[in-house]
């Protein structure tokens, strides 16, 4: 009798891990998200600076701009990603 | 992105300020057509400046002026002239021209450098705790 009650208590949280994950406020989702974004600019600047190129496009700045856009898009990210990677070390920096 | 706002709203005013420096070429070049397909010399155009909903500027039209009567010259061999000898000259005034072209000019370069403040403001805040 006692077995089983360990089994179902060992088994749930898996189940409940699982409806979490899709539920879209994860922070890994909203970081996938942010980066996606991110990658989004970068593609929008070299689409600009082709336009250009190909003389598609007479407006320099607008691409120039679309490169200022993409480059801080960029630094943010990264500083979000040192922001995390200083956290994670703190962590595992820490006695236990 | 919300944050670069800004950026969009002095980007409206850097192709507002391009599509009037064509508009200032355009008369400067047409100072002396005195032909034109709708009859009569060139006439000067000028752009019309509206603010935009969310910020910023946008070009609403071009307007011919047709307030300024065009310059006669008497010319009687120029086949343009009128009965009386005259030709009528477009109402450009190049001195004019050369001033909006400065003025133009230098509305691009302040622009340019509220750009550049907002940058240097995003970047700085990137730096914050840094």
């Amino acid at each position: 009798m006692e077995v089983s009650r360990v089994a179902t208590s060992a088994f749930s949280p898996l189940e409940k891990v699982a409806p979490k994950a899709s539920q879209g406020n994860d922070f890994a989702e909203k970081l996938w998200q942010a980066l996606e974004e991110v990658n989004n600019l970068q593609k929008e600047a070299d689409a600009a600076i082709l336009d250009v190129a190909l003389g598609k496009e007479e407006n320099l700045h607008r691409a120039i701009i679309a490169l200022e856009r993409a480059n801080l898009a960029l630094g943010l990210a990264v500083q979000v990603r040192n922001k995390v990677i200083e956290a994670y070390q703190e962590i595992m920096r820490m006695q236990v | 992105m919300k944050i670069f706002r800004s950026f969009d709203i002095s980007a409206s005013a850097l192709t507002a300020e391009r599509l009037r420096l064509s508009v200032i070429a355009t008369n400067i070049a047409n100072a002396e057509t005195t032909r034109t397909p709708q009859g009569g010399p060139y006439r000067r155009k000028e752009v019309v400046f509206v603010p935009r909903e969310n910020g910023g500027v946008e070009v609403a039209a071009i307007q011919e002026d047709t307030t300024t009567p065009p310059r006669m010259v008497y010319d009687p061999g120029h086949p343009d002239a009128n009965s009386e000898g005259f030709v009528a000259y477009p109402n450009v005034s190049v001195v004019n021209e050369m001033v909006d072209l400065l003025a133009a000019t230098r509305a691009y370069e302040a622009n340019v450098a509220a750009l550049n403040a907002t940058k240097s403001m995003l970047t700085s805040s990137l730096n914050i705790g840094r």
